[in-house]
């Protein structure tokens, strides 16, 4: 054991098939600990929040959940089986979002979202104008054809979270999703993800906004710090 | 330039100084004397050994005719370009950040403040060529490919090589400069005031990426100076990647990608058409020097290289949130398509026509389809290479580690290629060799697809 385990509170009460499940992971790397034993449970259609000051492991937990990151204690699980992003079925079933995810320079932004659409082949032909309708949802539509690098941070923040939402899953993991964004679009932001999740999506969301925390979270999970 | 303004920079300096001493003379000396004795030690044993390697008896022969004298006019014209495009990035004027935001900023004419950085450059770069055109001169006579007496008219060529060489790099920073922020009627244009036309922003953007690409190369930290020195993509931005297969979409954000960086499909298909054209007619005399293999490999991988953009983008993205659909490695090979066809296709335009000229039979073509898998290994290799291993840093390793780190997939393209096209110029039965090269491609392509493997578990 590396130290005491994190409170989980619960916020909603509703009853739930737990999807992704997290218990008592820990990540200590020699003698630094990243993350103390930490349980988390996810239910379909629910959104658990993750709180915590900086450096308290709430990255290190959503790499753990996504499967990029295996624990150095405890274990993780994805529908009773050991989450592990190398496997297929948890690449289509995990989205995530920690940190800036890979884009390629000679892109525009409307080409990487038919790129990622035509590498997952769920849409078909459909590519094109299911691109164009993710751009416009997040409003930035007239950015189409803009280049990675000709955008401003907030608007980099929103072209990442189209790349994550255009992919195919049940499950979105989020780290500070709400980053660089202004009032307005954290609220939109607020309100696709409140759709995601009637829509049956799952997600596990660092986030340090207390408005879009209290709006999305099912189950807030404290993580205590080091 | 006025004396007052001398005076003051001198002031500045010695407040940049404090209480130390003076060194700015010693150390700029200190390079040029370990320069030299490298020259002696180093550079004059590889010359000859390199001239005595090439046929010396073939090179006497060439070297000066009117055709080697259109080849080396060509070398220096290509030379002076390539330097004028690198001044476009890093120019020859480039102080360090502080002394740019401190003293250049301030009223004190340019031509003052920035004179010692060019003046370093300029004697530097003409040093450098003295001693280049010594150490060749030098070496063809000792290894008897020319007289003793060329090694005068060496050394000054290569002085006046230098000079060239800093003239064309001030004006690629020059042009750099202009095309950003033109000059108002005020300043007085010309290259007799190119110090006074740098603008600040330039300067200062080149300052700061000498200090990412400078750490960056000690670091062995090379991806972050190719990034950094790469411009950014504007083309084409209105034509659009559509709708394909999962790999199909991979070799069209390719294609696409090529579209919006015209420059390097032409430096490319140039330099691929060169290499290819050189390896086709290695093959058909045992006489050929090894050197012309080597010169055609060295285009080939250069040309093979500057459409594997995606590839090394790709190889770039790993450790990042992973977006596509597609495994690791199987994006990996479905971003060599692009090359490699775009290799075969110029292999096969170049045979028709050298065959059409009767300089080659058609079945040479057939030689560049090995090589093509040799260079696609090697690119994986060099896209995959990661960040140098810290062994290279240690005591008994250094620079010619990391160098040799760095140039391992070049290495293995010279040495498998050059090896096997000189041997299937000499042997009668070249299949024997064809079967060989693809037995070697297929290793280095696996050393390839082994560091892409390394890659892909970290991301």
């Amino acid at each position: 054991m590396l130290g005491r385990r994190a409170a989980a509170v619960p916020v909603a009460q509703e009853p739930a098939t737990y999807v992704l499940r997290a218990t008592g992971v820990a990540k200590k790397i020699d003698e630094a600990v990243l993350l103390l034993p930490t349980d988390v449970e996810l239910g379909t259609a629910e959104c658990v929040v993750l709180r915590g000051p900086n450096g308290s492991g709430k990255t290190t937990l959503l790499r753990i959940l996504a499967g990029t990151m295996p624990p150095s204690q405890g274990e993780a699980t994805l529908n009773g089986s050991p989450v592990d992003e190398r496997q297929v079925t948890t690449r289509t079933t995990i989205a995530a979002l920690i940190g800036a995810p890979a884009t390629y320079r000679d892109l525009t932004l409307v080409d990487h979202l038919v790129l990622i659409d035509s590498t997952w082949g769920h849409l078909g032909e459909h590519a094109d104008e299911h691109s164009d309708e993710m751009l416009e949802l997040l409003e930035i539509d007239h950015l189409a054809e803009r280049f990675p690098h000709e955008l401003s941070s907030g608007q980099q923040q929103l072209f990442h979270l189209a790349m994550v939402l255009l992919r195919p899953s049940s499950i979105l993991v989020l780290d500070e999703p709400e980053q660089r964004l202004d009032t307005d679009k954290r609220d939109l932001l607020t309100q696709i993800l409140l759709d995601r999740k009637a829509d049956g999506s799952s997600m596990v969301i660092a986030c340090h906004d207390p408005a879009m925390t209290e709006k999305l979270a099912d189950t807030i999970v404290d993580i205590q710090p080091a | 330039m006025s004396d007052p303004d001398q005076q003051l920079l001198g002031h500045v300096r010695a407040a940049i100084r404090g209480n130390r001493p003076d060194t700015s003379r010693s150390d700029a000396l200190y390079p040029a004397y370990v320069a030299v004795i490298a020259a002696g030690a180093y550079g004059i044993p590889a010359a000859q050994q390199l001239f005595r390697s090439l046929d010396g008896k073939w090179l006497a022969e060439h070297a000066l005719t009117p055709a080697g004298a259109i080849v080396a006019g060509v070398a220096a014209a290509l030379l002076l370009a390539l330097v004028r495009f690198v001044g476009r990035v890093h120019g020859p004027v480039v102080p360090p950040l502080p002394y740019l935001e401190l003293v250049v900023t301030s009223p004190l004419p340019r031509k003052v403040t920035l004179g010692r950085n060019w003046r370093l450059s300029l004697v530097g770069s003409v040093f450098g060529g003295l001693l280049v055109g010594a150490v060749s001169g030098a070496g063809l006579a000792i290894a008897h490919a020319a007289r003793p007496v060329l090694l005068l008219p060496a050394t000054l060529g290569g002085g006046l090589i230098g000079l060239l060489v800093a003239e064309q790099w001030l004006r690629g920073q020059l042009r750099a400069s202009s095309l950003e922020f033109q000059p108002g009627p005020a300043l007085p244009r010309g290259r007799r005031n190119a110090l006074a036309l740098l603008d600040i922003s330039s300067l200062r953007r080149q300052a700061a990426s000498n200090v990412t690409i400078g750490g960056a190369v000690l670091a062995g930290d090379l991806r972050t100076v190719r990034l950094d020195a790469a411009r950014p993509t504007t083309h084409a931005r209105r034509v659009r990647l559509r709708y394909s297969g999962p790999r199909a979409v991979i070799a069209r954000r390719d294609v696409l990608g090529l579209r919006r960086a015209p420059g390097a499909a032409l430096y490319g298909l140039g330099c691929a058409a060169a290499g290819s054209a050189g390896l086709m007619l290695s093959l058909q005399s045992p006489r050929t020097p090894t050197v012309a293999p080597l010169v055609s490999l060295v285009l080939a991988y250069l040309g093979f290289g500057a459409w594997c953009e995606g590839l090394r983008l790709h190889a770039d993205n790993s450790g990042t949130s992973r977006m596509l659909g597609l495994p690791y490695r199987d994006t990996a090979w479905a971003h060599l398509v692009v090359p490699a066809s775009a290799w075969v296709l110029t292999g096969i335009v170049v045979d028709a026509g050298l065959s059409l000229a009767r300089l080659v039979p058609p079945a040479a073509f057939v030689w560049t389809v090995g090589i093509g898998a040799l260079l696609a290994g090697s690119h994986l290799m060099a896209s995959f290479r990661g960040m140098a291993p810290a062994g290279v840093f240690g005591p008994n390793a250094g620079m010619p580690a990391l160098i040799f780190w760095y140039a391992r997939p070049l290495l293995a393209t010279l040495v498998v290629g050059t090896a096997m096209t000189a041997w299937a110029a000499r042997i009668p039965v070249p299949w024997v060799a064809f079967s060989w090269l693809l037995l070697f491609a297929a290793g280095v392509v696996g050393w390839g697809l082994a560091l892409v493997g390394k890659r892909g578990k970290r991301s």
